[in-house]
C-alpha cells in the first residue's frame, strides 16, 4: 500500500474476520482496512453483524475466525485499549452514579483523561453534574456516555448505533458535538448505523456489511466516482446488452423505465442518461442486492489482501 | 461546580490525577483510587451495611459478655457448678444461642445478597462493557472487585467470630451451654465462619457469571449456600481423629462405663469381646431378665465397653482442617472466575 495519502498505520484492519454462533454465522470472512483520521460509517441491515464487528474490535468478543488489529495491535492489549474507546448500543452507565461521578470513573480508570473535554461535552447539553444517571433523559445519557468516551482521548472511537434512540433535534446536536470533537483531535471514528440519513455529510468513509460479509468499503468520494446511475427507457425483459460489459450492482425496472447502478468499466454508450449517485442511492443499491460483486477500494484493502472480484485500480 | 473548573486539562497523566486529587474532598479521609474507588462506589451501600451490621453485632456481643461474666462472678463460677444455676442464667444463654443462629445465616445472606449480584449485575446492566472499554485491564477489574469484596467479608466475619468465641469462652467447657460439635458453636468460632462465607460469596459470584441474571443468580445461590451448609454439617465430625477408649470390667457393673474427658463428643459405643471384636450394644437387648442378659453377654464373650469419641481439644484443629478445605475450594472458584474473565467476559 504505497498510497501517499494514507501513509502511516491504519486505525483498524480486519483479516478474514469471522464469528460463528450456534445459530450460524454472524460475520464471515470480513476483511477491510480503515485508514486513520477518517469518520467511517458502518452500514448494514439489522442483524448484519455490525455489533459483532464492533464488539470484536472492542475486545468484548473473541472472533472464531480471522483477526482484527487496532493500530497494529490486538484488541485488549494495553496499548490498543488505551487508544480505543467504545460506546455500546445500550450506552451502559452506572444508574446510581451522578454525572460527576461518572466522569470521575473515566478519570480514575484512564491515564490520559481529559477532564475539561469531557466536562465541555456535558455542559454543552446543560446536563447538571449532580444529577443521577437514572434521572437523565435518553439524549442526556448519550451525551454523558459520549463525554466519557471522548474524555479518554481515544485515537479510535467505536460507536454502536450512537443515535438510535434520540429525537432528530438531539441527534443533530450530538452529531455536531461528535464531529467537531473528532475533527479537533483527528480521532478516527467507526460508527455503525442503519439510518442512512445519519451518514450524509458526516462520513467520509464507508463500510457496508450485509449477510455477514463486506459488500462495499472505501472513501466516500472515491466510491461515488466509481459508480454511475443509469436511467433510460426499457424495451425488453432483462438487462440491455449495451450495459453488459459494465459491472452491474442493481437494476430496477418500472413500467417503461429502467434504472441501474453500475460500475462503469469504460465509457457508457447508448441512449442513457447518466448521473452520479448520491450516498443513499448507492447504499440502498448495495443493501438491496446482496449478490452484487463486492467492492473494496485500494485504501480499504489490507496489506497483502487479494480480492479477485473487488480490486479496482484506483 | 468549583470542583470541575479546577480540574486539570493536562494530558500528562500524573499531573491530571494529582490535580484532580487536590480538588475533591482532600484531607477528609484517605482517598480511594482508580479501580478501588469504582468498586467501592458501586457497592458502597452493601459494604457499609455489612460493616455497620458487623460492628453493631460485635458491640452487642461485647456488652452481653460483660453481663454474663458479671453474673458468673456473682454466682461464683467455676467454683460453684452451673448444674444448679437455674433459670436465672438462661437469659444469658438465650442471647448466645440467638446470636449463633444469626451468625450461621451469614454465609447464606452474604452469598445471596452480596455474591450473586456482584458480577451478574454488571453483566445484566451491560456496565461490564463500560468497564472493559476503559484503559485498565479486565483482570485488574475482577481482581479489585473480588479483593475489596473479600476484604469486607473477611474483616466482618473475623470480627464477628472472634467476638462470639470470646463471649462463649468462659462457659466453653460446659456442654450444657453449647456442645462444641454443634453447628452453633463449631461454625461460629475460629476460621469456619470466614471460610464458609468466602466460599458462599465467591460461589455466588461464579453462579452470577454463568447465569448472567441477578435474580436468577440469587435464587440459585441460595440453593448453593444451603447445600454448602448441609455438606459441611454432614462432614463436620469426619474432620477429627476418632479416639477409642476400651474397658475390660464387664458392662453391667456400676463403674464399668469408660470415663470420657470433659466435653468430649461421643460418637459410638459398642461391646468389646474377649477376641477384641466389637458387638453392637443392642445385641442382647431382647433379653427379658437379668439372667437372660448375663447369659447372652457371656455367650457373646463380652468383656467390656469400647467407646469412640472426639475430645474437645481437637476442636481447633478440626476447624482449621475443615476451613483449609473450604479455602481450597474457594481458591478453585476464584481461579474459575479469572479463567472466565480471560476467556469470555461479555
Amino acid at each position: 500500500m504505497s498510497d501517499g495519502m494514507y501513509a502511516g498505520e491504519p486505525a483498524l484492519e480486519a483479516y478474514g474476520l469471522g464469528m460463528r454462533y450456534r445459530r450460524g454465522w454472524a460475520l464471515r470472512d470480513c476483511s477491510f482496512r480503515l485508514p486513520a483520521g477518517r469518520i467511517c460509517g458502518l452500514v448494514g441491515p439489522n442483524g448484519a453483524g455490525k455489533t459483532t464487528l464492533l464488539s470484536i474490535a472492542a475486545h468484548l468478543l473473541k472472533p472464531t475466525h480471522g483477526s482484527i488489529s487496532l493500530f497494529g495491535e490486538a484488541p485488549g492489549s494495553a496499548e490498543s485499549s488505551r487508544r480505543t474507546a467504545f460506546l455500546a448500543q445500550e450506552k451502559p452507565l452506572f444508574r446510581r452514579f451522578t454525572v460527576a461521578e461518572t466522569l470521575r470513573l473515566g478519570r480514575e480508570l484512564n491515564p490520559g483523561w481529559d477532564q475539561r473535554a469531557a466536562e465541555d461535552i456535558v455542559r454543552a447539553g446543560n446536563v447538571p453534574f449532580d444529577a443521577k444517571i437514572s434521572t437523565l433523559s435518553g439524549g442526556q445519557r448519550t451525551r454523558v456516555a459520549l463525554a466519557l468516551a471522548f474524555g479518554k482521548r481515544p485515537e479510535l472511537l467505536l460507536l454502536d448505533e450512537p443515535m438510535s434512540d434520540l429525537d432528530p433535534v438531539v441527534r443533530h446536536e450530538i452529531m455536531g458535538t461528535l464531529l467537531s470533537e473528532a475533527a479537533e483531535r483527528g480521532t478516527t471514528v467507526l460508527m455503525s448505523t442503519h439510518v442512512l440519513a445519519e451518514l450524509e455529510n458526516v462520513c467520509d468513509y464507508l463500510v457496508v456489511v450485509s449477510g455477514g460479509g463486506v459488500r462495499l468499503a472505501g472513501d466516500v468520494d472515491e466510491l461515488m466516482s466509481l459508480h454511475t446511475m443509469v436511467t433510460g427507457t426499457r424495451d425488453d425483459e432483462g438487462l440491455p446488452a449495451a450495459l453488459g460489459h459494465h459491472t452491474l450492482v442493481e437494476c430496477r425496472t418500472s413500467e417503461r423505465q429502467l434504472t441501474a447502478l453500475i460500475r462503469p468499466e469504460g465509457p457508457v454508450t447508448g441512449p442513457w442518461e447518466t448521473d452520479a449517485p448520491n450516498m443513499e442511492e448507492l447504499l440502498l443499491a448495495y443493501l438491496r442486492s446482496p449478490d452484487a460483486p463486492p467492492l473494496i477500494t485500494a485504501t480499504a484493502q489490507g496489506q497483502g489482501q487479494a480480492f479477485g472480484t473487488g480490486t479496482v485500480a484506483a | 461546580m468549583s470542583t470541575f473548573t479546577n480540574a486539570s486539562n493536562s494530558t500528562d497523566a500524573k499531573n491530571g490525577t494529582m490535580t484532580a486529587t487536590s480538588t475533591e474532598d482532600a484531607g477528609r479521609r484517605p482517598r480511594l483510587r482508580a479501580m478501588t474507588w469504582l468498586v467501592w462506589r458501586q457497592h458502597r451501600a452493601a459494604f457499609w451495611t455489612i460493616l455497620a451490621a458487623a460492628a453493631l453485632s460485635v458491640a452487642w456481643m461485647v456488652y452481653q459478655r460483660g453481663q454474663m461474666t458479671d453474673f458468673l462472678d456473682g454466682y461464683g463460677y467455676p467454683t460453684n457448678s452451673l448444674d444448679e444455676v437455674g433459670n436465672e442464667f438462661q437469659q444469658y444463654l438465650n442471647g448466645l444461642m440467638t446470636v449463633s443462629t444469626g451468625l450461621q445465616a451469614i454465609p447464606v445472606l452474604l452469598g445471596v445478597f452480596l455474591g450473586a449480584p456482584l458480577l451478574a449485575g454488571d453483566l445484566e446492566n451491560g456496565t461490564v462493557k463500560l468497564i472493559v472499554s476503559q484503559s485498565m485491564s479486565r483482570t485488574r477489574w475482577l481482581a479489585t472487585k473480588l479483593g475489596v469484596t473479600g476484604l469486607v467479608v473477611v474483616v466482618s466475619t473475623v470480627a464477628l467470630s472472634a467476638a462470639f468465641g470470646w463471649w462463649w469462652n468462659p462457659v466453653k467447657s460446659e456442654p450444657a451451654v453449647m456442645d462444641w460439635t454443634s453447628s452453633e458453636a463449631f461454625n461460629s468460632t475460629g476460621p469456619v465462619l470466614v471460610a464458609l462465607t468466602l466460599l458462599s460469596v465467591f460461589g455466588g459470584a461464579a453462579i452470577g457469571v454463568v447465569l448472567r441474571r441477578t435474580l436468577m443468580a440469587m435464587v440459585v445461590t441460595f440453593g448453593f449456600t444451603m447445600v454448602v451448609q448441609l455438606v459441611w454439617a454432614h462432614f463436620l465430625l469426619s474432620l477429627g481423629n476418632v479416639v477409642t477408649v476400651t474397658t475390660h470390667k464387664g458392662v453391667l457393673a456400676e463403674n464399668a462405663a469408660p470415663s470420657l474427658p470433659n466435653s468430649a463428643h461421643q460418637l459410638d459405643q459398642s461391646y468389646l469381646t474377649g477376641s477384641g471384636d466389637l458387638v453392637s450394644w443392642s445385641a442382647c437387648a431382647d433379653a427379658q431378665t437379668d439372667q437372660a442378659l448375663k447369659l447372652c453377654l457371656k455367650k457373646a464373650d463380652v468383656v467390656g465397653w469400647s467407646v469412640d469419641y472426639l475430645p474437645m481439644s481437637q476442636m481447633n484443629g478440626m476447624q482449621w482442617f475443615g476451613a483449609s478445605i473450604v479455602f481450597a475450594l474457594t481458591a478453585g472458584v476464584v481461579a474459575f472466575l479469572f479463567f472466565w474473565c480471560r476467556k469470555r467476559l461479555v
